[in-house]
């Protein structure tokens, strides 16, 4: 065999490439979303706290000319100035969150939500140093803030506001959360979307292939429907075709089989009588005449066989053959086959008092089953060592047909059953002259007839030879009447 | 004189043959290849046996049966050419005995044309007294059933049938029993000769022949006569 590299089947993979599909387009889109809303509101956040800073920082200048101006004179303008610097320096925290200091001549901070020098970072320092203002984003014991350094000219002074961004940090990262769950949805459903889309697409195949499965058990009423799809309406039309080609050839074979044995059978009844009267008058024949007259009347025996099981096969095939089924006991049947067969003195095994364990058969039908198994045995294994049989379940009978012959291969236990093979295969085909190979194929459709089965398999006890199992399912013995039986 | 056997078949080489086979068993034989000439060479009623070919140009097996039938309860045989059509059930309807499948070995022919002649000579019943069974009464002995005080026309196997599930009223007879105390067959007769004898025997015998009164069937096994 050559090595397969395992392959998706083709719904996997229209699943696997509409679910990629989805996520690579829906997770582009979410991206580009996030980025932009990110840059939006970071820019709107700071444009805010610029303002703000911008408007504090007015006021403070504002309060710290009012007080260096009234140095040494009216100290209650002063004091409101004082006062007025230092509500700008507190209400900060409470308005925004943000912590703010005031370095006046490079003093140490001002600052009430104690804000501390090093704080600051160094590079809005140096900024706001040089006279300039200035902002700066950067994130501190994990929370993301934004600097923003004034420089107040006229009175020589550094104001700083520090906003925590944890609020636009939180909204970003429910952003973020939505936006990665939609992601995953849409990909989700993509791979639906494409699972249902391949089934969809793929169920006329389906029905080809429970039609094709159906023809193939024998079913040729089997055909499928033109109009499951416009697409595949050439498909439908071209393999129902093919089934009324490949049913109407079977047809015409089994009506010729049937036919030919039709036809022989007036030929061969007039060999059988004449044969008779021939064998009646052998002992007044010459030697060479009465030997003749022995080789006639044994193939002719085997001639009518072989066409009476031909047109049974021919029956079984056209599904016309009609069991007539009564309710057997499976101890007497068993009994009465035995007797009529070829080795009437083959031991039966059975239980005490099962009387009562019933089938229904068509009894010269299953009767031909057991004979054929006899013969059988007879011919590749020297007889049956014993007939026996059990229930195996509440509404199964095994029956068993045991002998202590070479046994079956197991690569011919199946085979076995098929027309005209032979124990042996190949090699037994030629060696071997007798008997045709119809009994235990017959012998198969019978069992299948009566809703059982048939089969081989070696002996359980290590000896060799063959099993024959029929299984045949228990009839319900409803009355306790007595019967006389035979 | 010998047994008379009068055979109906189309076929010159099968008829000859068979002729040859039945002369070897010492009867006599008259061939008819046609119903027609059939029905007009029994017309006498000289015939101990009748062997009839279901497939017959012209009237066909079944209405010669019907035919004779009406006038006489000869022996009849049917010979089909398959055992599981309606053939076989139709020929015992339209009034055959026993029946056969082409093709049959004449041996078979004897033994079934020996088991009838016994049926119909011996006035056998191994001393069985007189059974009376609701308005039937049944002389085993002189071979007469009443109903109602006045006397059934019944065919040989249908009285010999009678008499066995008589001679153990509202006892079981299987099939195969029936089949090998009436027919002579061994376990593998055909259960549909019994079944359509007993239909038929009902016609006769029951006021309701579709709810039987005297000839019941009893599960999917066997047959009694209810007393």
């Amino acid at each position: 065999m050559t090595p397969r590299r395992r392959r998706l089947g083709l719904t996997s993979r229209i699943t696997v490439i509409f679910a990629l599909g989805a996520l690579l387009l829906t997770s582009a889109v979410a991206t580009a979303t996030y980025l932009l809303l990110q840059a939006t509101l970071l820019e709107e956040a700071s444009e805010s706290a610029q303002a703000q800073a911008w408007r504090n920082a007015r006021d403070i200048e504002t309060g710290l000319i009012t007080i260096a101006a009234a140095t040494g004179s009216t100290s209650a303008e002063a004091a409101e100035a004082e006062d007025a610097v230092a509500a700008v320096l507190t209400n900060t925290l409470r308005t925004n969150g943000a912590k703010v200091a005031l370095i006046v001549q490079g003093d140490d901070p001002r600052s009430p939500s104690g804000l501390l020098s090093r704080d600051i970072p160094a590079e809005l320092k140096v900024l706001v140093q040089t006279g300039q203002a200035g902002q700066y984003r950067y994130s501190q014991d994990g929370e993301s803030q934004l600097g923003i350094g004034l420089w107040i000219a006229d009175v020589d002074s550094e104001y700083y506001e520090i906003v925590p961004l944890t609020e636009l940090e939180d909204t970003l990262n429910s952003l973020r959360t939505v936006l990665i769950g939609v992601t995953l949805s849409a990909s989700l459903l993509g791979a639906l979307l494409g699972w249902y889309t391949a089934r969809r697409s793929l169920h006329p195949i389906a029905s080809v292939t429970s039609a094709a499965e159906a023809i193939a058990a024998g079913d040729f009423s089997t055909r499928l429907d033109p109009a499951i799809d416009p697409d595949l309406r050439g498909l439908s039309s071209s393999f129902n075709d093919m089934v009324d080609a490949l049913a109407a050839r079977i047809e015409r074979d089994e009506r010729f089989a049937s036919d030919v044995s039709h036809e022989l059978r007036s030929p061969l009844m007039t060999l059988t009588a004449s044969v008779e009267v021939l064998e009646r008058r052998q002992h007044e024949l010459p030697d060479a005449a009465s030997q003749a007259v022995e080789l006639l009347s044994q193939d002719l025996r085997r001639f009518s066989t072989l066409v009476e099981d031909l047109l049974e096969i021919s029956r079984i095939d056209a599904g016309a053959a009609e069991l007539d089924e009564s309710l057997v006991v499976v101890s007497q049947f068993l009994h009465a086959v035995v007797n009529q067969s070829r080795s009437p003195e083959t031991p039966i095994d059975y239980l005490p008092d099962d009387e009562s364990l019933l089938v229904i058969a068509d009894k010269r039908r299953l009767a031909q089953v057991f004979i054929n198994l006899i013969d059988n045995a007879l011919k590749y294994a020297g007889g049956v060592e014993v007939i026996s049989y059990q229930p195996i379940s509440d509404d199964e009978v095994e029956i068993l047909v045991q002998d202590l012959g070479p046994g079956v291969p197991l690569a011919d236990q199946k085979r076995i059953f098929d027309r005209f093979t032979r124990a042996g295969g190949e090699a037994g085909r030629r060696e071997s002259a007798k008997g045709a190979g119809l009994g235990l194929s017959l012998a198969y459709e019978h069992v299948r007839l009566h809703r059982g089965a048939l089969g081989v398999r070696d002996r359980d006890d290590g000896k060799p030879g063959a099993v024959f199992f029929v299984r045949l399912p228990i009839a319900e013995d409803t009355d306790e009447e007595e019967v006389m039986a035979s | 004189m010998g047994t008379r056997i009068l055979t109906v078949e189309d076929d010159d080489r099968i008829r000859k043959a068979v002729r040859l086979a039945l002369e070897d068993e010492g009867w006599t034989v008259t061939e008819a290849n046609t119903g027609e000439r059939a029905l007009d060479l029994f017309s006498g009623d000289d015939h101990d046996v009748v062997l009839i070919d279901i497939m017959l140009p012209g009237i066909d097996g079944f209405e010669v049966c019907r035919s004779i039938r009406r006038s006489s309860d000869v022996p009849i045989i049917m010979v089909t050419a398959r055992v599981d059509t309606h053939d076989v059930v139709a020929g015992l309807e339209a009034g055959a005995d026993d029946y056969l499948t082409k093709p049959f070995a004449p041996k078979e022919l004897s033994a079934r044309i020996r088991a009838m002649l016994r049926r119909v000579r011996s006035s056998d019943s191994p001393n069985m007294s007189r059974v009376k069974v609701g308005t039937l009464e049944i002389s085993p002995d002189e071979g007469v059933v009443l109903k109602d005080g006045e006397e059934l026309h019944l065919t040989k196997t249908e009285f010999k049938l009678l008499v066995e599930l008589a001679s153990q009223p509202g006892k079981v007879f299987s099939r195969e029993v029936l089949l090998e105390r009436v027919w002579g067959y061994d376990y593998f007769g055909d259960g549909r000769l019994v079944d359509v004898h007993i239909r038929r025997l009902r016609t006769k015998v029951e006021a309701d022949a579709a709810s039987p009164r005297y000839v019941v069937t009893s599960r999917g096994l066997g047959y009694k006569l209810q007393p």
